[in-house]
């Protein structure tokens, strides 16, 4: 793309109760941002606030946050959908030539004050799915991942040994908000089932959590940070609603918007190219199938992939070494800490979970039943 | 009330109020075949697929589904799962016994019906085994007719 954008610093935390409002969340989030970087909300061009009017129980659920997030009489406006769609849109406004910076904050208390599970209950078809009241964001994952494992003939051991190396990551992660240390596949495999072949933790945690990020232009980022972390290419895309005529067991969406990203990018062979990716994976099997669409796992081969150890931290290709959505998925702000938790590693800033090299990163969010719509960003140093 | 800092509220104006939803042509119709104890489904005038229950717009094609067509009764369970829990207004609970919901393909051109199965050992349910509807004693066009399917 024509001129640059960068992602020049970023604050975030979660946990199953943050015990927080969110005005404080956003403030704290926000502020604790500009005074790390020494700038004024004056600074700030454009705010984007991220957040969810129904989980929010309000419509226009931005509208107390402008005072805590310093848009009092700003450029604002809102995004309702997973948080890398809310850096896209940050990204098209930096080089639309408006602003040299941009506030993107997100934020959901859906572990706290609301159910995570009612985000999906009431995005179901009012005139169908909600008369018949069978399908659920539960049992829908747990049909993709029945489907995802019978594509390949996988074992259901495979999703115990996903979550396991994902929680592992989570332990270590400061930032996450389900660290559990000691659980290994026996552990995961001896939770509780909820829908076959899903068990409960192959499952995201209910969760409180927010993340603001500082994006600028080329010329503004390099005055702000020396460790400007680049978005190098980005894309969505979304397939339909009615799992009745999808393929779950592929991801075509994820697919396309992966494959502008990295057109956009530069990057040819993402297998060979990407040093780590942070998905979005909400259950267990999504990772791998995810990783897939995006060209980062071979088809078919994601049980050697897990067991040599190739997707763990010191693996050829590290998926989720922050642990991913499994260990917290605050919705909205879920997938902007995935692309926080890549900035860290490209600076080299991940502390125990960091990865060797880590040049060219892949982030991740997505939105809907079974990942219906997807967001890929590509970032570098 | 002692309130403090991190004390939670309920609004006094609570989200309980109703919103009202045309259900449209299509979904009449499916629900006038019930009276009949039958199942229809809309064609696509581009890609020829079938969506059950009907609708109208095909997202594939951005075409008009214009014909209504009735499905067999029976089909084949294409992909399953076991449910251990309930989950009712976001509430998570355990379910009194495990219980089968599947999708079932009543025409290889027809989308995938989710419904519950019954008549089988959950743990015996296989992906294209053939099943068949099974409708309530009395119908009378309501989502609630097709109750199940069942081995066929």
């Amino acid at each position: 793309m024509e001129g640059k954008v960068a992602i020049v610093g970023f604050r975030m935390m979660s946990a199953p109760d943050l015990v927080t409002s969110r005005e404080r969340l956003t403030f704290e989030l926000t502020r604790g941002l500009l005074d790390d970087l020494g700038i004024d909300r004056v600074d700030v061009d454009t705010t984007i606030i991220d957040s969810n009017d129904f989980l929010d129980g309000r419509t226009i659920s931005n509208v107390f946050l402008d005072g805590p997030a310093g848009a009092y009489l700003r450029d604002e406006s809102k995004v309702e959908m997973d948080g890398v769609n809310a850096v896209i849109y940050a990204c098209m406004r930096i080089l639309s030539g408006q602003y040299r910076t941009a506030m993107v904050v997100a934020l959901g208390l859906t572990g706290s004050q609301v159910s995570p599970y009612l985000h999906i209950e009431y995005a179901l078809s009012a005139h169908y799915d909600r008369q018949t009241r069978l399908l659920n964001e539960l049992n829908s994952a747990a049909l993709q991942a029945r489907v995802y494992l019978a594509k390949y003939g996988y074992s259901e051991e495979l999703l115990d040994e996903i979550a396991a190396q994902a929680l592992g990551n989570a332990a270590l992660d400061p930032y996450q908000a389900r660290r559990i240390s000691g659980v290994g596949k026996d552990e995961v495999a001896a939770s509780a089932y909820y829908y076959e072949p899903l068990r409960e933790l192959h499952c995201y945690p209910p969760t409180d959590g927010g993340c603001a990020m500082l994006l600028a232009s080329e010329e503004r980022a390099r005055e702000l940070t020396d460790k400007p972390v680049w978005v190098l290419g980005m894309g969505r895309s979304i397939e339909t609603f009615y799992i009745g005529e999808r393929d779950l067991a592929a991801s075509p969406s994820t697919a396309q918007a992966a494959e502008r990203a990295y057109a956009m990018a530069g990057v040819k062979n993402p297998g060979a190219e990407v040093d780590l990716a942070e998905i979005s994976a909400l259950f267990a099997h999504q990772e791998p199938l995810l990783a897939e669409a995006m060209g980062l796992l071979e088809e078919g081969k994601a049980e050697e992939a897990y067991r040599s150890g190739d997707t763990s931290v010191a693996g050829k290709i590290p998926l989720n070494p922050s642990g991913g959505a499994l260990g917290g998925h605050p919705i909205c702000a879920s997938g902007l800490i995935r692309v926080a938790q890549a900035v860290r590693q490209l600076r080299g800033e991940a502390g125990e979970n960091q990865v060797g090299k880590a040049e060219i990163a892949v982030a991740h969010g997505q939105d809907g039943l079974c990942a219906q719509q997807n967001a890929v960003l590509v970032l570098g140093v | 009330m002692g309130a403090t800092e991190e004390a939670f509220i309920t609004p006094a104006i609570p989200m309980d109020f109703t919103y009202n939803y045309r259900i449209g042509l299509y979904m009449t119709r499916y629900l006038e075949g019930f009276k009949e104890r039958k199942i229809m489904g809309s064609r696509c005038s581009g890609c020829r697929k079938i969506a059950v229950p009907p609708r109208k717009y095909c997202g594939v094609c951005n075409k008009i589904m214009d014909e209504f067509v009735e499905l067999p009764q029976e089909g084949t369970l294409e992909n399953f799962t076991v449910g251990h829990v309930v989950l009712e207004k976001g509430r998570l609970n355990p379910a009194e016994n495990p219980y089968l919901l599947g999708l079932v393909r009543l025409d290889e051109n027809a989308s995938l019906l989710l419904a519950r199965v019954e008549g089988l050992d959950p743990a015996e349910a296989r992906p294209g085994m053939r099943v068949k509807a099974v409708w309530k004693d009395q119908v009378e066009g309501d989502y609630g007719d097709l109750d199940h399917f069942a081995p066929a």
